[in-house]
């Protein structure tokens, strides 16, 4: 066989390498490489060749990574292609007659068929989690975890922690599963409880708090980026967020079914639609949202979307593959696409959850307020006009000469500047409110104030905002289409899609349902959450056990509990991950079944000692030998001020509430302001958990101590240790205010004596009586005048103790 | 560094790093074990614990001067005599013109005269008389575009490299790889304009992914520079220095139960460092401290200079004493306030370049004159530029697809001017420059490789560049 010509050789590896993007089915960059003539013109960048001249070539210098984005993206061209290349250039470019031959089908699987091996499905998150025996060799009163971690412990030659003395333990569940410090009332009865099951009990007596669902919900909104406005430029408050953040807390208060939780975030329009399952739906709007309204913005979103949704609940990453396969994991990115139409056709819709009359007498109630305003506006308007008039003229007056001209220009005779500037004097010249204020004689002024004290006076009967729901509608049974889009590329559209699973943890189609008739909605998102929470999905009962674990624990049994993929971490015990994961569904997807089953463990009541032996050996405690004492989020170390000061307000539920910022935090403009009360404003003494979240304002001691902002999915809180943190405990005002009403209870509860104030401090903070070398210490620290209790008491607030779970 | 495949090594270095004590900032920090100095067991390393960069660096620290709202290239820096010989006219031969809002005009000439200065003959135009007096320091990049027309991404964009919220802005990356010269203080310092922030707000000094450590903390320019920096007046130091050393008896117990932990022992050490901070940022900014020439050279005291020269004055102050990026705003609340120009463009850029021009020569001449302008970044930047065609009659609108920057100082050879816009100044047309790429020449004359200097996280190692940005090889010595 004859050796290929240069020019064919070069049009082999332009089609292998090049044209499925810049070629039939796409052009991106404006590139087509399929002809001489084509080349030589090139895309948005310049001509792709210089001919002669390869190292003055782009198509050269990219593919060659002279030039970034090195191409083509994600590999590497052969050594012997690229020299086929330069070779080709040199030689003058020129292509076979009939230019790269390449049709779309052709080019299109190209980029978007990408089988997954066998091979690939066998990675130890895609396969179904199996229930293995429980290991022998259990320690005397372990239940099931402890059995799978003391074989690990075994096999590694640790030796697990003693138990915890009582006041740790109260103090530990109390922390992590209600956010609050125990009273000490609830201490002593617990140390003093002879039961056999006074820890089970207390479990119990746990788990039922309506504080439970304050805790635990507020994990689950760290995955989805829950906040109380949308971000970006007008960062709006969004009035009827705070409703999803109700749902969350109710649900984990009633231990609702995970699955059926699932389902009614991603589909509960399509569900049953009551209102709690409106409102569920919020799920789907809480991304923030630009206030640039595009196709790009509207993909961007969707990817907000799809991320979220796919790490929170599945643990897999997907937004490398919005535009190429993912490069770590099987997930092709026509997965990523197929995902996406499930999320395509729904837009966001505010929805009353008021009976109808209520609404029907809303609306009648506005109507007649706008009609009452209606005159009042026009009188304003009458004062108004000749002075808005005489500055108009003005205005007009002074526009450059070109303006003019352009305005004095009979409309068909206009060159298209002339029209255009024309148009802008028509649309655009007005008159500003301050130039009107400045131009209102003193009369006026008055007349026209007292009219606006008519209009406030009117507002006063404008009745409140009816409770809506932030939820989703889409435009009918029938998705509009959407498409795999080449390399990501907003317009690039490559073919329709189907809406779509992760395709690796099948082997055949998941079969979405056909809308049921008189449908408003595809029921795509249905169908999608009946995959996340079918019987046979090997991730998301795995992801969802190690997130419960995680947040007992510190850490999960996999370390990165939102990447179960390649670039994750493998799981510490295998087994038992996939035991529980196997009794999370056989209990109905109970969260509390699993929670108690880790809470009545030994393993969790292990103290958190230092063992020198297993230090050696484990340093990361990646065995569990003991308890990992962990830093308060920033949200509890603030409950727990509160609370010991006996200023919390435990109220459950409602509008969220604004705490005071330093004006010189937020600076506001019109569109970012911060309507702070003042720290001495009881109605600001909720639990954090209602402390507004908006998106471009931080609450400073939330902000130092790692609470996420809100712009994306957070998997697992940072826990720093940083000195801004300290200058809050230390110097913020609030903090001040409750060290002070934290003396005051002391002096109130304990009587006048010193050391029985500072005994009872010792056991609202910390949970138990000081040592008699503490309480002398401290007393002659507090007997310092007035603030010597006051001082005694933020000290406390401040102490590792207080700030660590134990 | 920057290697996918070594996610298990990547953990068992961070086991590591918690054995030898660093645990505090958490994850992802143990991909700068290597450059972090040895470290002994039982010792607490703090996050910004000063690091070695990849190579030998020229500049140490960074002022970012960011004239947020957009600054109009054409009446700057990039004269366009074509603007006024079509005034008027409509702007043809460039595709579909897109503004940020709606009705454009026809041609704008600029209001300003333009001169040639220094050495290398570079056009300012009459708005900057200060600044052109160091013309030969600065490089200035004629040809920038960014990804965006709207304010809020592309601020973000600027700051952090992405349109989209909730990634480690500038100021991060750099505390996070080279940590801080001075513990004493914070390593990323952002000042606001007084009349507002910018659009985005917090989020344009954010951490994003990484720990708290690396947020930008934003200083007051009257009184005490940090929110909570100081107890109320009834607190004196005497009672707090008391109140502290109690609080750290009751941590000397707990952690004697606990010797092994070294968060415990950073908490205690956090407390003596804020403790300190207390003292030594006041004294960072304090201004008395210069002497009148100086504060003069920074306009302090002028009618329109005085607010943005305390701020330059005190950004000096701060990076002499080691602080690694400090952030200026100019411009910030609504309207004509920041440098939005939409409605008066006269008005509006006559009073900001009045306000900013001689506080920045100030700060040039002075930054040479004491030779810190040799490992000090200077980059002055908006979010994007303007349009050569009209709005609201007598404005400019948003402009991404082309705009001037200047850097200077830090390992930058001044005098030059890289790209072109075309003729009107619409669009970079030669030689065009990304932001990743300005955040890659800012991260090389730091001494560190953009694609090297990488965070782990959601299953990749992120980049400031993310998967692109050149060094701007031109401009660099």
């Amino acid at each position: 066989m004859a050796a290929a010509s240069l020019e064919e050789e070069a049009a082999r590896v332009l089609k292998d390498n090049c044209t499925a993007c810049h070629g039939a089915a796409s052009k991106l960059s404006k590139l087509d490489l399929r002809t001489r003539e084509s080349v030589l013109t090139g895309g948005e960048k310049g001509p792709a060749v210089t001919p002669g001249n390869h190292a003055a070539s782009r198509l050269y210098r990219f593919a060659a990574g002279l030039d970034q984005p090195s191409m083509p993206p994600g590999k590497k061209l052969a050594a012997a292609d690229l020299d086929v290349l330069k070779r080709w250039i040199d030689a003058g470019a020129n292509l076979p007659v009939q230019g790269v031959q390449d049709d779309k089908a052709a080019a299109l699987a190209k980029l978007e068929e990408r089988p997954i091996t066998a091979a690939e499905r066998d990675w130890w998150a895609f396969r179904k989690p199996v229930r293995a025996a429980v290991p022998s060799g259990n320690r005397p009163g372990g239940n099931a975890v402890d059995a799978f971690l003391a074989a690990a412990h075994r096999a590694n030659g640790l030796t697990p922690s003693r138990e915890a003395d009582r006041r740790t333990l109260i103090r530990r569940a109390s922390l992590n599963l209600l956010g609050l410090p125990p009273t000490p009332k609830e201490v002593e009865a617990f140390v003093q409880d002879r039961s056999p099951k006074a820890w089970e009990n207390l479990v119990e007596r746990l788990l039922a708090s309506r504080h439970y669902g304050e805790r635990w919900g507020r994990h689950w909104l760290d995955l989805v980026r829950y906040a109380d406005s949308g971000g970006y430029e007008y960062d709006r408050d969004r009035s009827h967020a705070f409703r999803y953040r109700d749902w969350v807390v109710k649900a984990h208060n009633e231990d609702m079914p995970f699955d059926k939780f699932v389902r009614l975030q991603l589909a509960g329009d399509e569900y049953d639609a009551s209102p709690d399952s409106l409102v569920a739906t919020t799920y789907l709007r809480l991304g923030a949202e630009n206030n640039v309204k595009s196709e790009q913005t509207r993909l961007d979103e969707l990817d907000d979307v799809v991320a979220t949704t796919v790490q929170g609940l599945l643990g897999m990453t997907v937004q490398c593959a919005r535009c190429h396969n993912h490069k770590f994991d099987p997930i092709p990115q026509k997965d990523y696409y197929r995902i996406q139409a499930v999320f395509f056709p729904f837009k966001g819709k505010d929805v009353p959850i008021v009976p109808a009359e209520e609404q029907a007498r809303w609306k009648a109630a506005v109507e007649a307020v706008e009609e009452r305003v209606k005159p009042v506006r026009k009188q304003i308007m009458a004062i108004e006009k000749p002075y808005r008039d005489r500055i108009m003229d003005a205005k007009k007056d002074r526009l450059a000469p070109y303006v003019k001209l352009a305005l004095a220009t009979p409309p068909e005779k206009r060159t298209e500047g002339q029209r255009l500037n024309a148009l802008q004097v028509e649309k655009t010249l007005n008159v500003l409110p301050d130039e009107l204020d400045a131009a209102l004689s003193a009369g006026d002024t008055a007349r026209r104030k007292e009219l606006l004290d008519q209009i406030k006076g009117i507002e006063q009967d404008r009745p409140a905002e009816l409770a809506h729901a932030m939820t989703v509608e889409e435009p009918g049974s029938v998705a509009p289409p959407s498409h795999f889009l080449i390399r990501g590329a907003t317009g690039q559209h490559g073919s329709l899609m189907k809406p779509g699973i992760l395709s690796v943890t099948r082997t055949e189609d998941w079969r979405y349902p056909e809308p049921p008739a008189g449908a408003t909605s595809s029921h795509r998102r249905r169908g999608f959450a009946e995959w996340v929470v079918s019987a046979d999905n090997p991730l998301t009962s795995r992801v969802a056990v190690n997130r419960i674990w995680s947040q007992h624990f510190g850490e999960g049994l996999v370390r990165t509990p939102s990447n179960f993929g390649k670039m994750g971490e493998r799981p510490t015990h295998p087994e038992l991950l996939d035991w529980l994961a196997v009794e999370f569904v056989q209990s109905g997807w109970s969260v509390k079944h699993i929670q108690r089953l880790i809470l009545n463990s030994q393993a969790y009541r292990m103290a958190s000692d230092d063992i020198e032996a297993n230090l050696a050996k484990d340093p990361g405690n990646r065995f569990l030998w003991r308890m990992p004492r962990k830093r308060l989020e920033a949200e509890i170390i603030r409950d727990g001020i509160l609370a010991v000061a006996g200023s919390l307000d435990r109220t459950v539920g409602g509008p969220a509430v604004h705490p005071y910022i330093d004006p010189d935090l937020f600076q506001s403009s019109s569109k970012r302001t911060w309507p702070g009360k003042p720290d001495t404003d009881p109605s600001t003494w909720r639990r954090s958990l209602y402390v507004f979240n908006k998106r471009t304002i931080g609450y400073p001691m939330f902000e130092v101590f790692d609470k996420p902002d809100g712009m994306a999915h957070c998997a697992r809180r940072n826990r720093s240790i940083i000195a801004p943190q300290a200058l809050i405990l230390m110097n913020n005002a609030s903090v001040l205010l409750h060290a002070g009403r934290f003396a005051e209870r002391l002096r109130k509860e304990a009587g006048p004596g010193l050391n029985d104030q500072i005994r009872l401090g010792y056991e609202l903070a910390l949970g138990r009586p000081p040592g008699a070398s503490e309480l002398a210490r401290a007393a002659s620290f507090a007997d310092a005048g007035p603030n010597g209790l006051v001082d005694f008491c933020q000290a406390l607030v401040n102490s590792n103790e207080f700030v660590f779970v134990p | 560094m920057g290697d996918h495949t070594m996610s298990q090594r990547f953990y068992s270095r961070r086991e590591l790093l918690w054995r030898a004590g660093g645990g505090i900032a958490g994850l992802g920090f143990a991909d700068l074990l290597s450059a972090a100095p040895a470290v002994t067991a039982g010792q607490v390393l703090s996050p910004l614990a000063p690091r070695q960069p990849h190579f030998t660096a020229k500049a140490k620290s960074v002022i970012s001067i960011f004239c947020y709202g957009g600054v109009s290239h054409m009446d700057t820096f990039d004269p366009k005599p074509l603007l006024a010989q079509r005034a008027g006219e409509a702007l043809t031969g460039k595709g579909p013109v897109v503004p940020s809002q709606g009705h454009p005009g026809g041609l704008m000439p600029s209001p300003w005269k333009f001169k040639k200065h220094g050495q290398c003959g570079m056009d300012v135009s009459e708005l900057f008389p200060h600044i052109a007096g160091h013309v030969d320091d600065l490089a200035f990049i004629r040809s920038m575009v960014s990804k965006s027309n709207d304010h809020g991404p592309a601020l973000f964009q600027m700051n952090t490299g992405f349109v989209t919220a909730g990634y480690p802005s500038m100021g991060s990356w750099l505390t996070y790889g080279l940590g801080s010269e001075n513990q004493n203080l914070p390593g990323f310092v952002v000042f606001t304009d007084w009349r507002g922030g910018p659009i985005g707000g917090a989020p344009n000094w954010s951490n994003g992914f990484m720990p708290a450590a690396y947020q930008g903390t934003p200083f007051r320019s009257q009184g005490d520079p940090i929110v909570d920096l100081k107890p109320p007046s009834d607190r004196s130091p005497e009672r707090q220095r008391r109140w502290l050393d109690f609080v750290q008896q009751l941590n000397e117990d707990h952690r004697r139960r606990n010797p092994a932990d070294t968060e415990l022992s950073a908490r205690v050490a956090s407390y003596e460092l804020a403790f300190r901070m207390q003292t030594h940022a006041t004294e960072a900014v304090g201004l008395g401290a210069e002497s009148e020439a100086t504060r003069k050279l920074y306009g302090v005291g002028g009618k329109q200079t005085d607010y943005v020269g305390r701020q330059l004055l005190m950004a000096r102050r701060l990076v002499e004493r080691g602080v690694r990026f400090v952030q200026v705003y100019s411009g910030g609340g609504n309207f004509q306030e920041s440098w939005d120009a939409h409605w008066d463009l006269k008005e509006n850029h006559e009073m900001h370049c009045a306000e900013t021009d001689l506080p920045i020569a100030g700060l040039l001449t002075d930054l040479k004159g004491r030779g810190m302008l040799d490992d000090t970044l200077v980059i002055w930047h908006g979010e994007f530029g303007r349009l050569p065609i009209s709005q609201r009659m007598n404005g400019r609108d948003h402009n991404p697809y082309g705009f001037t920057i200047w850097l200077a100082g830090g390992g930058i050879k001044g005098g030059q001017i890289v790209g072109t816009t075309d003729e009107y100044g619409y669009a970079a047309e030669e030689n065009k420059k990304s932001i990743n790429d300005v955040h890659a020449t800012m991260l090389h004359c730091m001494g560190m490789d953009h694609e090297k200097l990488t965070y782990f996280h959601n299953g990749r190692n992120m980049r400031l560049t993310d998967v692109e940005g050149q060094v701007i090889k031109e401009i660099v010595d």
